[in-house]
């Protein structure tokens, strides 16, 4: 069916292909939910919360199990806008922004920059001494341990509070100056390091044997 | 409104898979990826018990700026540090960077 | 007599073995440097102790009142050498000297025999291989001899005992490059030991009854009766054990005659004048407690009877010199057994002392023989006397004295023996020892006829024989001398004139000095039965021998069983064999298959095994590393999370 839409090409048809998956799981879950709220079953908040969290979780699945790399880096994004909502969700602004602007526009750039210059081949499918059982087991025993804890636990029932945003700036330059300027340093080492380590006396190209 | 326990749980799971993918991917660049997810599992229960529970002074935040601002460096330095091994043994998969003879 | 003992006297009785030992560490380490090898130092310290002796016998004397010998403390030297002591635990090995009448003779025959053996050995060795080093050997065992019977303590007495027996070896093996020497010195060895193995046991036996190592302790608790019967008697057996080894009585007796392989002063020194008379001092020591335990003297008197009965039987036939000698020693020793057996202490000293110089004598001239003629069979020799009169005339004196002629030594001290011997045992054991002495006379008369008289048999040595050098002939004929004169000294007016008080039985005695008589009844049978064997070997062996070829092929096999000393060589030969090495064998198979192969070899298997199957967990690949730290953190968290 696809094939008859007379379309300019293919990326186009991803795009469409796409978008109608999202549509087509999107949207009845965006029903169920509205329909939740409008029942008082869950608050508007709580909504907002579990869409944003279906994308964090969902983008999280895709980064560690799809095996084509760029897909995998882009999901990747995908979590970490997700995350970004979810700070919204908390009442620090300043923090979702930080978070859309290094993240989004700096780490996943950097992920994909490097994986072009690697020539980074897929996830290979491992037929012998694949950790995936082992890791799986161990995460969830860890995990529901983790979860199983903090559920039994009695935290009261606390609400959530805006920081005001000059507050925060005072306190981080103030008490917090020390850290900061450690942090610049660090930076600075990263960057140089990273700079040595690369740095290469011949050649620094891949052979074209690949 | 929104109870804690939720961003809680949620930070969990979200350091869980990324623990998952760090156990279980064989490409430097992917393991690079899920050691940023469990980063940001971490900073959404940082963020959280910050503005719910440590109103006054609010160091959860101020953390979790630290934890982006670390991680961003650690990935340029980790891609340093992958590119150096693609040069060396002409592949990023870190099963094959291994010198033992078994 | 004049006080010239103010500086030396029993005091300084360490001195004896000090003397030789410096003597044997110069000698040894410089001999390459001295002139003439240093035999010198070693005659120079026989010398030594000759004088020392003296100033100590001049001491001794001093001790006695109304012909007893009463020192105190005067004739008893210690220093501590080994002293651990908690609350009521005391272990003390005292270094200590004991001088007494029994010291006192075998000082005498050791210091006059060494000092002849050193004299005697400058000639005799003159031109061997290793010539210092024979005399440093003689050094070190004269050392180890005087401390033998100068020590008061049981250890130190049995450090000596080895001692003496190492310088056996030595000397025995001095000749190494023949197979045979080798041999005998491994036989020597290894015999004695299996009887130091009894000595040993029977000194610890008596520490722990006592405490005490110390000989005069033990001495005085034993005849108290502290110690408890039955212990005493196999105390005193393992004591007497050590005896029958160095002393080469049945069933012990194998070494010394294969011991001959070693140079002949050595053997005139060791084998026949002092180290084998060890364990007659051993016993005469312990005198006062055997008779205490009368089983084991019974013991001593039957070994010492059937050894000298089977020694000299095998004496008869045999064509070495040298062995004839050795098997006469072995007979003479059984003698002072059996003298010991019936508690005749001083019968037994006396004999030691006369035997000392008439067997060194009868050595040293059968050394001079084989000096001469190169020869030591009888088959060679013959007819002697006319190239070699000075050695004959000596050789001839000291047979008489073995034979118990009257007047020469060896007839006052077996006439000694024998008179205890039927005073105080059953007539059986008289009649034994009685047809032993004939014995004697027999095989010692055909010894002198086969080598001095007769036609010689064989042209080469004849012609080749010539006189010993004086350095030989002179300790010849002072020994001569001595076998002839010093069996007076068991009247009591000899004794006196040398400063004792009375004869011999006033010197050594076990409970009261006796004075001497002569059983003229007595002494007139024991002298026609001494010239009746000497007129039985004249029969038989003069001239041609013909009557003796005759007399073998009358029953061959009788000959034959002398000859191969009784089987008993194959004997012992066929148990080390079997038994021995047969357990040896299963010593050693235990040895390779279980503590070898499965305990080192298993463990370090089992630990190579684990290791190759652990080292498949360092993999070098990182995601089985990160797994791993993540069980870490599981684990870790779960046990933090169960404590809370």
């Amino acid at each position: 069916m696809l094939k008859r839409i007379p379309l300019p090409s293919q990326f186009d048809r991803i795009i469409i292909g796409g978008g109608i998956t999202v549509g087509a799981i999107g949207v009845p879950l965006g029903i169920v939910l509205v329909t939740l709220v409008a029942f008082g079953v869950i608050s508007a908040p709580e909504m907002v919360f579990f869409v944003a969290a279906i994308i964090v979780i969902l983008g999280a699945l895709g980064c560690v199990l799809l095996p084509n790399i760029v897909h995998a880096a882009l999901s990747l994004t995908a979590t970490l806008i997700g995350v970004a909502a979810l700070y919204l969700l908390l009442m620090s602004e300043f923090l979702a922004l930080v978070q859309v602007l290094v993240y989004g526009g700096g780490v996943v750039l950097l992920l994909l920059f490097g994986l072009m210059m690697t020539n980074a081949q897929d996830d290979p499918v491992v037929t012998d001494g694949s950790q995936k059982p082992f890791a799986f087991l161990l995460v969830s025993l860890l995990i529901g341990t983790f979860i199983t804890l903090l559920l039994s636990g009695d935290w009261g029932n606390p609400t959530a509070h805006v920081v005001p945003f000059e507050l925060f700036g005072e306190r981080l330059f103030r008490e917090f100056a020390l850290p900061i300027i450690i942090v610049a340093v660090l930076l600075d080492v990263a960057i140089t390091g990273a700079l040595v380590n690369v740095h290469s006396t011949g050649s620094d190209l891949p052979e074209e044997s690949e | 409104m929104i109870p804690i326990e939720y961003f809680l749980t949620l930070g969990a799971i979200l350091f869980g898979l990324g623990l998952f993918g760090v156990l279980s991917r064989r490409s430097a660049i992917l393991i690079l990826m899920a050691v940023e997810l469990m980063l940001a599992g971490v900073s959404i229960n940082f963020i959280a018990f910050a503005s719910y529970l440590d109103t006054d002074a609010f160091t959860g935040l101020i953390f979790a700026l630290f934890v982006i601002t670390v991680a961003a460096a650690e990935v340029g330095l980790a891609l340093g540090i992958v590119l150096r091994l693609f040069r060396e043994r002409r592949t990023s998969n870190v099963d094959e960077a291994s010198d033992m003879r078994w | 007599m004049p006080d010239i003992s103010v500086t030396i006297g029993m005091q300084q009785a360490w001195l004896l073995p000090a003397m030789p030992v410096v003597a044997f560490l110069i000698i040894s380490f410089f001999r390459k440097i001295l002139p003439r090898e240093g035999d010198f130092l070693a005659v120079i310290g026989m010398l030594g102790i000759l004088l020392v002796t003296l100033f100590i016998i001049i001491d001794f004397q001093g001790f006695f009142h109304d012909g007893e010998f009463h020192p105190g403390e005067a004739n008893v030297y210690a220093f501590d050498w080994v002293r651990i002591s908690a609350d009521n635990f005391l272990f003390l090995i005292e270094f200590s000297t004991y001088i007494d009448a029994i010291s006192v003779v075998m000082l005498i025959a050791i210091s006059i025999v060494g000092l002849m053996v050193a004299i005697y050995s400058t000639g005799y060795m003159q031109g061997e291989d290793r010539y210092g080093w024979y005399f440093a050997v003689l050094s070190l065992f004269v050392a180890a001899m005087l401390l033998l019977v100068t020590s008061g303590s049981l250890i130190w007495m049995y450090l000596a005992w080895e001692g003496v027996g190492l310088a056996s070896y030595l000397l025995i093996g001095h000749y190494w490059d023949r197979q045979s020497a080798a041999e005998a010195a491994k036989k020597a060895f290894i015999t004695t030991r299996i009887g130091d193995v009894g000595l040993l046991i029977g000194i610890i036996l008596l520490w722990k009854a006592t405490g005490s190592f110390d000989i005069q302790t033990i001495i005085a608790a034993a005849t108290s009766g502290q110690i408890g019967e039955t212990y005493l008697t196999v105390a005193m057996l393992a004591l007497f054990a050590g005896a029958v080894g160095k002393s080469a009585q049945f069933p012990l007796h194998v070494w010394l005659p294969d011991a001959m392989e070693g140079p002949t002063p050595a053997s005139a020194l060791i084998h026949a004048a002092t180290m084998v008379v060890a364990g007659v001092y051993l016993i005469a020591r312990f005198s006062p407690v055997y008779e205490v335990v009368l089983v084991a003297r019974d013991v001593i008197l039957y070994t010492g009877l059937l050894t000298a009965f089977l020694a000299a039987s095998m004496g008869l036939v045999t064509s070495d010199i040298k062995r004839v000698l050795a098997f006469s020693t072995i007979s003479q020793l059984g003698f002072m057994f059996v003298a010991l057996g019936v508690g005749a202490v001083g019968a037994a000293m006396f004999h030691v002392l006369t035997h000392a110089f008439f067997k060194a004598l009868l050595f040293l001239g059968s050394g001079s023989v084989i000096h001469a003629t190169g020869r030591q069979e009888v088959e060679y020799l013959g007819g002697l006397r006319r190239k070699q009169p000075v050695t004959a005339a000596t050789f001839i004196i000291g047979s008489l004295a073995l034979a118990g002629i009257p007047i020469f030594a060896g007839f006052w001290s077996k006439d000694e023996i024998l008179h205890s011997v039927s005073s105080y045992a059953s007539p059986f054991v008289y009649i034994v020892l009685a047809g032993t002495a004939v014995l004697t006379a027999i095989y010692t008369t055909r010894l002198v006829l086969l080598t001095f008289f007769g036609s010689p048999r064989d042209k080469s040595a004849f012609d080749h024989a010539h006189e010993s050098p004086s350095s030989m002939t002179v300790p010849l004929l002072l020994l001569g001398l001595l076998a002839t004169v010093s069996g007076f000294f068991v009247f009591d007016a000899v004794g006196k004139l040398f400063g004792f008080s009375g004869g011999i039985g006033y010197l050594v005695y076990l409970h009261h000095p006796h004075a001497f008589h002569i059983d003229w009844a007595f002494a007139s049978v024991a002298t026609v039965s001494s010239l009746t064997g000497v007129i039985i070997g004249w029969v038989y062996w003069h001239g041609g021998a013909e009557r003796a070829i005759k007399a073998r092929a009358w029953s061959p096999d009788l000959h034959a069983l002398l000859v191969n000393r009784y089987y008993l060589d194959e004997l012992y030969q066929g148990i080390i064999n079997r038994v021995v090495l047969g357990l040896a064998g299963i010593v050693a198979w235990f040895d390779k298959k279980i503590v070898n192969e499965t305990g080192v070899d298993g463990g370090a298997q089992l630990i190579g095994y684990f290791g190759y199957r652990l080292k498949f967990l360092q993999t070098g690949k990182i995601p089985n590393y990160a797994l791993g730290i993540a069980t870490g953190i599981l684990v870790l968290s779960v046990m933090v999370l169960a404590r809370a």
